[in-house]
């Protein structure tokens, strides 16, 4: 297969899809493009971690699309994610029960959406790895006020004007980078190419790169979910749809993160690892606090779940600091992870909504003796995000804490665990007050919504191919070991 | 300090239209009224293109004048008609509430924002000491102002100008320190900020018709 | 002690003085016109001088030394500042004063003695008048120090005369940003140092509106003439400053040759700013006195600007 097609299968698709939405509208019939364009999304991955495994990494439109293992494991991700989104969405939107005019803007938005992370994670120029990061926050900027409600609108809003003043600062970084590459004496067009940069990454000037990747780690570090500019992060993610919510926390931050970790290597190579390390630590102990405090009191599981995500990218910024490829392979394992669970999770959420009309902790009790299923569901994947065996956020959990202790950085991986763990049991008291105790009486059924829809095994489907996931990548990554060698090796430092 | 700065045409005119662009940014953290500041804005942007033509004809490249006669069009025409079509129409609605820092605290908190992007940029204008580049700090300078609007005020508008201004800033530092990033990064970026601000145009549109009013103030649902 | 120079110096006074009345009735006479007046004509100002010189003082009960001490401690450094400033020669036989800091020190002890002059007549519109006061001096005074001293970085020294005759050598210095900057941030401070519109009213009598008529409410006779006197000295010693440093031309050096062209050349600029600055009055409204913190902030900011792009630019 020639790499043009290749590379632009994962985001022509979805584009497709996208185009069939707003000619079509949503129907029964066209609810399943957004699923065969995730499906075709997959299958390119595989056949592209085939390509890339014999033949190092792939380039297309001269070096505008780029991929490497790194690219290939994150398509990956963000097909199985979207393919999870996309399956659950028509029941979702079922139960509902929003116009139709708006079930298309969804379907339209949702696959823009898909194809901007595709490209963001195929990007092989920083130039085109910011506008595909910028339009993600276009695109998902009227997901995410939906509903049309008060707090959606409010979220939007912070949503919108937070990231893209944060991605314009990252956008001043990756300018001041060119500039310094300009000036090592690097050409127009590869000033701005990843892995030019990478190769002569030592003859840039350090005094202008670190300011340059210190705004860009700031800049997509904020669309990560990384303090300091992470104020949307909890708004956005629980005003959004779940399946929109599945999304974002479960691959969009970490394509930003895998933004960064680019970053990281040509900051390595031009200013050493301690520059990065600290700053990166730095904003990760800082989220650990900020999650883990404002985890104790919630009272909103949506919020919940995202502040939890906000945990969790802390945890991965850890391992990023630590640097190595045992740190790296965790970390990249870790998103693979997190990733899954927590599109289970918001995807269980939107069902314990539509049945509660309420997303406060409060109005849920003892889901599990009413809704078995999905209380079930939600539990396994809430225990999966905690990091129990055998989902493989254990693994790599264990995994970052090891990498850690072995970089000599003992007193913050203790410190970044200590803060998991006051997470670990906010969490635990949380989802345990939902779940356990006795049914209550007959639940109130807030108006737009039509009632509890019966939680079939159909609708469940794509929670449980989830949670298999988790637990099947938590006991062995199979084939995929050698990519995620691959991909570790490209980021750190063997 | 040099002695011949002032015999230059092409110095003179890139520190002047460096001169009008920062003027703009503190005009437009000064003024209450926000078609004030939506007009110095548009002002702003013809500052911005007039930099680069100068740039562009400095280095006789007529690349560079097309790549001013599309910021004109973009960031001194589409953009401000947007803005100002976002607006509404009551005399209320066109003045900025009070603020989070009064404007006398601002406008002094914005010189110090400007020695500090003098501090900062010192590493990028010893890499490559030109005329250009030595306006670098005033580049920094109305990022930071930009980013200062941003957070104190509380209109949905003032934002939308402070991304705006923002935005402005880092596109001169783009072309003040390195004749501009390819083209093809330069139209992607310029889409992507006009589809931001039509996004935050129809969401301004909803917060008004939602809660009546573009205050920010009202927008306390969401805390934990 | 260069003869030619201490001529120049005393008829630069001896101007200073004779015109000041003058230029303040030319201003009064301008906004007249343009409101539709007849106006009071151009000697008004003299004649209103020569009706207070001939009645007695009155001092209120309870004033202490600083309300008798005031007006000739205002006139004196008026007189100082008209002796050193270069408006109609540039070197001065009093040129170790004739420094930036030195001449932004005296104004501001005129405008301190008068302010607690004020307070010390003790009635409610004194202090009000000099609290309000301080708070413009608080903000213009350093606005002044940093703009001229944009002006003098290039220069090397603070040196007013060597600042002008800088400025005489190399004219397209007037044009660049620092100069532009600083000539703006000097305008609005000229306006809030002298007490005009947009920051004072001096035609009025509100409480609202007063800052420096609160001061010298109590004033009466042969005081009231000196201090009426000595502010329009400021106007003329400002008006003129703004003129040299940014159209020098005409002033002159050491020489008594070029005497009648450099009184020509300053009484026209003057004139010619006062009449522009009565015009623009007619098109203002005084501005309320929570925001005039905000018109001195940004033109010192605007200052400090001008500081930065000299430094930066150069």
């Amino acid at each position: 297969m020639p790499a043009i097609v290749l590379l632009l299968a994962p985001i022509v698709a979805p584009l497709l899809a996208a185009g069939g939405y707003a000619a079509a509208g949503w129907r029964r019939s066209t609810a399943a493009a957004g699923v065969a364009a995730a499906v075709l999304l997959l299958v390119d991955a595989v056949a592209l971690t085939g390509s890339v495994a014999r033949h190092g990494p792939v380039r297309a439109l001269a070096g505008l699309l780029r991929a490497d293992a790194l690219s290939v494991w994150m398509l990956l991700i963000v097909g199985t994610v979207a393919l999870l989104a996309c399956w659950a969405s028509p029941a979702y939107l079922a139960a509902g029960a929003p116009h139709r005019r708006r079930r298309r803007w969804y379907g339209i938005l949702l696959q823009l959406f898909v194809a901007a992370m595709a490209t963001a994670v195929l990007a092989g120029n920083l130039g085109v790895l910011w506008i595909a990061v910028e339009a993600t926050t276009i695109v998902t900027a009227f997901l995410v006020g939906h509903d049309r409600t008060r707090t959606a609108l409010e979220a939007a809003w912070k949503y919108v004007v937070i990231c893209s003043a944060a991605i314009a600062l990252a956008f001043l970084g990756i300018v001041l980078l060119y500039y310094a590459a300009r000036h090592a004496g690097m050409s127009g067009e590869a000033a701005l190419d990843w892995s030019a940069l990478t190769g002569h990454a030592h003859e840039l000037d350090p005094g202008v790169t670190r300011i340059a990747v210190g705004l860009a780690v700031l800049g997509f570090g904020a669309k990560a979910g990384l303090v300091p500019l992470h104020a949307w992060l909890p708004d956005a993610h629980s005003q959004a749809p779940a399946p929109i919510s599945a999304l974002m926390s479960g691959v969009l931050l970490s394509v930003a993160f895998s933004a960064v970790l680019r970053f990281k290597v040509i900051a390595d190579a031009a200013l050493g690892p301690a520059y990065l390390r600290t700053l990166l630590l730095v904003l990760a102990l800082a989220t650990l606090a900020v999650a883990a405090v404002l985890l104790l009191g919630q009272r909103d599981y949506k919020r919940m779940l995202a502040y939890s995500s906000m945990e969790h990218m802390g945890l991965m910024a850890v391992g990023a600091a630590a640097g190595g490829q045992l740190a790296i392979a965790a970390v990249l394992l870790h998103i693979a992870g997190h990733g899954l669970a927590k599109t289970v999770a918001f995807l269980g959420s939107g069902h314990i909504l539509h049945r509660h009309a309420s997303s406060e902790i409060g109005a849920v009790r003892g889901l599990l003796s009413r809704a078995p299923l999905l209380a079930g569901l939600f539990g396994l994947a809430l225990l999966a995000l905690l990091g129990l065996p055998p989902a493989s956020v254990f693994a790599s959990e264990l995994g970052i804490a090891r990498a850690g202790f072995a970089a000599g950085l003992g007193w913050a991986v203790s410190t970044a665990f200590g803060l998991t763990l006051l997470a670990f049991v906010a969490l635990s008291v949380h989802t345990g007050r939902m779940l356990l105790g006795p049914a209550p009486g007959p639940v109130a059924i807030g108006a737009g919504f039509s009632g509890p829809a019966a939680f079939t095994v159909s609708t469940a489907a794509p929670l449980i191919a989830g949670l298999l996931a988790v637990a099947a990548l938590g006991i062995t990554t199979g084939p995929l070991t050698g990519l995620l060698s691959a991909a570790a090796s490209i980021i750190g430092a063997p | 300090m040099s002695d011949n700065v002032y015999g230059s045409g092409y110095v003179q005119a890139i520190d002047l239209a460096a001169g009008v662009f920062l003027l703009c940014a503190v005009g437009a953290l000064w003024r209450r009224q926000l078609t004030a500041m939506i007009r110095l804005f548009a002002v702003q942007g013809l500052a911005l293109a007039a930099l680069v033509a100068v740039l562009g004809a400095h280095q006789r490249s007529p690349e560079l004048i097309a790549v001013a006669v599309g910021l004109a069009a973009l960031r001194a025409g589409v953009l401000p008609y947007l803005a100002w079509r976002s607006l509404g129409d009551s005399p209320a609605e066109q003045r900025e509430t009070r603020p989070v820092v009064n404007i006398a605290t601002s406008l002094l908190a914005a010189a110090g924002l400007g020695l500090l992007a003098y501090a900062v940029t010192r590493p990028l204008v010893e890499l490559a000491p030109s005329a250009a580049t030595r306006v670098l700090p005033v580049a920094v300078t109305v990022v930071l102002i930009g980013f200062f609007v941003l957070v104190t005020r509380r209109r949905a508008l003032s934002q939308l100008v402070g991304l705006l201004l923002l935005d402005n800033g880092i596109t001169a530092t783009a072309f003040v320190a390195t004749a501009g990033v390819p083209l093809v990064v330069e139209l992607g970026v310029s889409f992507d900020l006009l589809l931001v601000v039509l996004v935050l145009q129809v969401l301004a549109a909803r917060l008004r018709s939602t809660f009546g009013t573009t205050d920010l103030d009202e927008l306390r649902e969401l805390h934990d | 002690m260069n003869l030619g120079a201490t001529v120049l110096t005393v008829v630069q006074v001896a101007g200073v003085v004779g015109v000041s009345p003058l230029l303040v009735g030319v201003l009064r006479q301008v906004r007249a016109r343009l409101e539709g007046r007849a106006g009071p004509g151009v000697w008004q100002p003299w004649r209103d001088l020569r009706k207070l010189t001939r009645r007695p003082p009155a001092t209120p009960d309870g004033t202490g030394p600083a309300f008798r001490l005031a007006p000739l401690v205002l006139l004196g450094t008026s007189l100082v500042v008209a002796a050193v400033v270069p408006l109609i020669t540039t070197s001065s036989p009093l040129d170790p004063a004739a420094d930036l800091f030195a001449v932004v020190a005296l104004l501001a002890l005129g405008t301190v003695t008068l302010a607690l002059a004020a307070l010390d007549t003790g009635t409610a519109f004194g202090g009000m008048g000099a609290s309000r006061a301080m708070t413009v001096l608080a903000l213009a005074e350093p606005t002044i120090l940093v703009a001229v001293f944009a002006l003098s970085a290039r220069v090397g020294s603070t040196n007013l005369g060597a600042i002008v005759t800088a400025g005489l050598h190399d004219p397209l210095r007037v044009a660049s940003p620092a100069s532009l900057l600083a000539a703006v941030a000097l305008v609005v401070v000229t306006i809030a140092e002298t007490g005009r519109l947009p920051v004072d009213n001096p035609a009025t009598h509100l409480e609202l509106t007063m800052i420096h008529e609160a001061m010298v409410l109590e004033y009466a006779g042969r005081d009231l003439a000196l201090v009426e006197l000595a502010a329009s000295i400021r106007l003329t010693v400002l008006l003129g400053l703004l003129a040299s440093l940014f159209a020098p031309w005409g002033i002159a050096g050491a020489s008594l040759a070029s005497l009648p062209l450099a009184l020509l050349a300053f009484t026209a600029k003057v004139g010619l700013l006062g009449a522009g600055l009565g015009t623009v009055e007619v098109f203002l409204a005084k501005l309320r006195l929570f925001r005039i913190p905000e018109l001195l902030a940004g033109s010192f900011l605007l200052a400090l600007l001008a500081v930065a792009a000299s430094v930066v630019l150069a």
